[in-house]
């Protein structure tokens, strides 16, 4: 991975305060953050730990009370960065009395684009989420998900090199939530920067190079996934089709060597491969009641 | 018609001359004052916040941000949030203030009286107020609910991570809704236009009876048309009976013949646009001593000084530029024709009532202003604020009974001298400068119109721009409140000014609160218990702070031009273009200052 630094921020605090200057509260406590071109960087936390507070603050949409944000090498309320940068907030807040089509063309021209370029974009885009059944309805008339969509394609109209998304999965079916985390391994894939925030851990933990951990303002841990979660002193062995027989012999094996058997079962999948599996299944044979779990045979969560 | 400030040419008003100052330097000069405050209190502010030195860096920083972004705004932009704009604000049911003019319009003519003595006076008058009042509370309503709309759904946090400028947000809303604006207000002039026009068309029959040949020997006949809409217009025809309903109610109709009778034409003249040529304006007083202005009659308008009857007081009015009509070697024209027409209004005061109805007599003498020759006088009636049309013959008779020539021995180089006179004893006639014209060819109504709609248009294009700024910062019902003030301060910047150069009775502000809670007058010694010092004190600061507020507060009286529509007078065209330039400079500054108010204000908050 390049080690191009793409977002750098520097004892970045800030304190909220009320009319008369009084320190009401303080988001955020002396963040010191690099993000590397390329990599999908995580922002976790409970609520009121501070990671919408540096997304804002990476948007320059609030000014820090100390320290510096930079995007680009540029600082974050410097307008010019945003010509490179995509943003999704935590709602979709877009204008519900246009369409999809109206929505992406407006926020284009927001970026200069010229005509032919836009419109090549907008449609480009809308397909690319989904939308091009309902491009013409007004974004009122839109479900939670396909708001969603709409405000990631108007996050990707200038195809960004860096994009912040603030709760990308939040009120998102499982289907949703799929298709968002798939959508940003595509981003990591064309090369794409993003950072994104969120309190649910899984999906981070499915899509994340890096994280950071906040907690009250503060940084509690920041590295690669892989290596924050790895149990040095626990191997895994995954196998297939393994008799009874073996599986003895290999509990013999390891308490030969020492070691001690902690776990030797079926594996689960997860509700959310369940889930996927029978709709995709009802969509499949539609009008059939879907195999019971016994009957199906879905791939194992954590399989690499 | 009332003209209490001068309009003076274009280039004069824009760059000022050795007395007074120009448009263009009083512009700069305030806004040099307000960048100073503004850099003071934006630093003050940061330095409060963030410490001395990182202080002025973010100010130094914002300031150079700002003059950078104004070389990099994008038109593309400006037109789409413009065009978001207009969206938005169709979707917040805009046109309802289109269907509530008409509603107005619809019953207006139940309490719109045509046996007013000028009916298109009094619809004229209505429609376009009624035009400004709805189109200014639209603009405001629109203008300030807007961006604090964008903030509260936070839908501004996608255009403000857009690389868009915060002038360009400003613009973009202030063009939008100026564009809109103007539409509704197109069309609300087309539907005035058709309302005034039809609502005032009428027609008459002449009488068959009263028809009978003119005295004399010139031929021709007179009589008398049938009573429609409160009047009836006497008829004069020549011996062809084509001829006219003479003017009555401010319009007249044309007269032909049909068959053995005469027809009647449909109204002309209701809507006019006269053209004056004003001159300038100096009294004499009962001895006949010069002086700058007549006598007051009580009256507390100081706009019109008056003269009294039988005596030798009298206005004299000197006229530049006089020129002979371009057909004045026309054999084929009468001398009649050839003559110079003139407008006059006067103001009658009356000390006794004398005959209800019947004119004031008067006389009109012209002078050479560089020899004492002057004309005989003409007597002439003058019925209190009516606008009396005459025409002074080229051929008149001098003090010493010799013909003499209008244009060739009263008028020396391009100067003329006109002098009104009251012939009645113990009565007044009270006058103005612009009481008295050369009257010029009439312009087109329609222009007219158009004219003093683009004025209204101007107040409208003001009030956005106030609003849009105001609400870059404050939230909506602040910013409209901010807005209302600013409206209401500039309908009564005069009486505002007054207080704050101390010009109005009663003392300042605070003086004023004490006066009235104490009960005390006017015109006394304020009386505050040993405090006076202090509430002149106090007033003293806050009139230097209201005739600093005073230098941005817009005129809006001064803007409307709704009197010269109302009164069939045509609006000069250096008036629209010192409006309209007024206008741009409104929307330059109000931008500037929305672009800071919203550049420094934490989207996200």
């Amino acid at each position: 991975m390049s080690q191009e630094t793409v977002v750098q921020t520097r004892s970045l605090s800030k304190v909220y305060r009320d009319f008369w200057g009084r320190q009401k509260v303080r988001a955020l406590k002396a963040l010191d953050l690099e993000v590397y071109k390329g990599e999908v960087f995580g922002l976790l936390g409970p609520n009121g730990s501070g990671k919408t507070t540096t997304i804002k603050l990476l948007l320059g949409l609030l000014f820090p009370t100390s320290g510096e944000a930079l995007i680009f090498g540029k600082n974050s309320t410097d307008v010019a960065k945003n010509e490179r940068l995509g943003y999704l907030p935590e709602e979709s807040y877009l204008y519900r009395f246009l369409n999809a089509e109206e929505t992406l063309d407006f926020y284009a021209r927001l970026f200069d684009m010229p005509p032919e370029t836009r419109q090549e974009r907008v449609d480009s885009l809308i397909k690319q989420v989904g939308l091009d059944r309902a491009r013409k309805r007004q974004l009122q008339e839109y479900s939670k998900g396909m708001t969603r969509r709409i405000g990631l394609a108007q996050a990707l109209i200038n195809n960004p090199e860096l994009i912040l998304l603030d709760e990308p999965t939040s009120g998102l079916d499982p289907i949703g939530t799929r298709e968002m985390k798939d959508m940003i391994l595509r981003l990591k894939a064309d090369g794409k920067t993003v950072i994104m925030c969120s309190h649910l851990l899984a999906d981070v933990q499915d899509v994340c190079d890096r994280i950071a951990i906040l907690h009250q303002g503060e940084l509690k841990e920041l590295g690669r996934v892989d290596e924050l979660l790895t149990v040095a002193d626990v191997t895994q062995i995954r196998a297939k089709s393994l008799s009874e027989d073996c599986k003895n012999e290999l509990r013999e094996v390891i308490s030969r060597h020492n070691g001690e058997v902690l776990e030797m079962d079926n594996p689960t999948t997860t509700l959310e491969e369940l889930f996927l599996s029978i709709v995709r299944d009802s969509e499949a044979r539609p009008g059939r009641r879907a195999p019971s779990p016994s009957e199906t045979t879905p791939e194992p969560a954590n399989d690499g | 018609m009332v003209l209490e400030q001068d309009i003076l040419p274009y280039l004069q008003w824009f760059l000022g001359d050795a007395e007074t100052l120009g448009a263009l330097p009083r512009f700069l000069l305030v806004a040099l004052g307000i960048a100073i405050l503004g850099l003071l209190i934006g630093y003050l502010i940061a330095a409060v916040r963030y410490g001395v030195l990182s202080g002025g860096d973010m100010t130094y920083r914002t300031v150079s941000a700002g003059f950078r972004e104004l070389f990099e705004m994008s038109p593309r932009r400006i037109w789409a949030l413009a065009k978001l704009a207009i969206k938005e604000a169709w979707r917040r049911r805009v046109w309802v203030a289109f269907v509530v003019f008409v509603i107005i319009l619809m019953f207006a003519g139940w309490f719109l009286k045509t046996d007013h003595q000028d009916p298109a006076k009094l619809y004229i008058s209505f429609v376009l107020t009624a035009t400004t009042y709805l189109v200014l509370g639209i603009a405001l309503l629109l203008s300030a609910f807007s961006l604090p709309g964008d903030f509260k759904t936070k839908t501004i946090y996608t255009i403000v991570t857009k690389p868009v400028r915060s002038g360009e947000i400003i613009l973009g809303r202030i063009l939008g809704f100026t564009l809109l604006g103007t539409v509704l207000l197109a069309t609300m002039a087309v539907c005035s236009y058709v309302f005034v026009t039809r609502s005032l068309n009428h027609s008459h029959v002449v009488e068959v009876s009263s028809v009978k040949p003119l005295p004399g020997d010139e031929g021709g006949y007179e009589g008398r048309t049938s009573r429609e809409a409160y009047h009836r217009h006497f008829v004069e025809t020549d011996d062809g009976k084509y001829g006219e309903a003479l003017s009555n109610h401010g319009h007249f109709h044309p007269v032909a013949p049909r068959g053995d009778d005469l027809s009647v034409g449909a109204a002309e003249n209701f809507i006019r646009a006269r053209v004056p040529r004003w001159g300038t304006l100096k009294y004499l007083d009962r001895q006949g001593v010069e002086k700058e202005r007549g006598i007051s009659v009580g009256s507390e308008w100081t706009y019109r000084s008056f003269i009294e009857g039988r005596s030798q007081a009298a206005a004299i009015w000197t006229f530049e530029d006089i020129e002979p009509p371009p057909f004045i070697d026309d054999p084929e024209i009468s001398d009649d024709q050839k003559g110079l027409p003139i407008g006059l209004i006067v103001r009658v005061f009356r000390t006794h009532k004398g005959i209800i109805g019947r004119p004031i007599g008067g006389t009109i003498q012209v002078k050479n202003p560089d020899s004492e020759l002057r004309s005989q006088v003409d007597y002439f009636g003058a019925l209190d604020a009516k606008v009396d049309e005459q025409s002074i013959p080229r051929k008149l008779t001098s003090l010493e009974g010799e013909e003499i020539d209008l244009y060739e021995d009263l008028v020396s180089d391009g100067r003329l001298q006109i002098i009104i006179q009251c012939q009645e004893s113990g009565q007044y006639f009270g006058f103005a400068k612009p009481d008295c014209y050369i009257r010029l060819p009439d312009g087109s109504p329609v222009l007219n119109f158009v004219k003093v709609y683009l004025s209204i248009w101007v107040q409208m294009v003001i009030v956005i721009a106030v609003g849009v700024s105001a609400s870059a910062l404050l939230s909506g019902p602040v910013a409209m409140l901010l807005t209302v003030s600013f409206i209401l301060l500039g309908f009564f910047r005069e009486f505002f000014v007054g207080v704050a150069t101390g010009a109005e009775y009663g003392g300042g502000p605070v003086e004023s609160l004490v006066r009235m809670v104490t009960q005390q007058n006017v015109m006394s010694p304020l009386k505050a218990g040993g405090g006076e010092p202090i509430v002149k004190g106090i007033d003293w600061v806050l009139q230097r702070i209201m005739l600093s507020i005073a230098q941005v507060l817009p005129d809006f009286s001064a803007f409307s031009t709704v009197n010269f529509a109302a009164y069939g007078y045509d609006v000069p065209a250096e008036r629209v273009f010192q409006d309209l330039t007024t206008c741009l400079a409104y929307i330059v500054g109000l931008a500037v200052v929305g672009y800071f108010f919203l550049r420094t204000r934490e989207v996200a908050r």
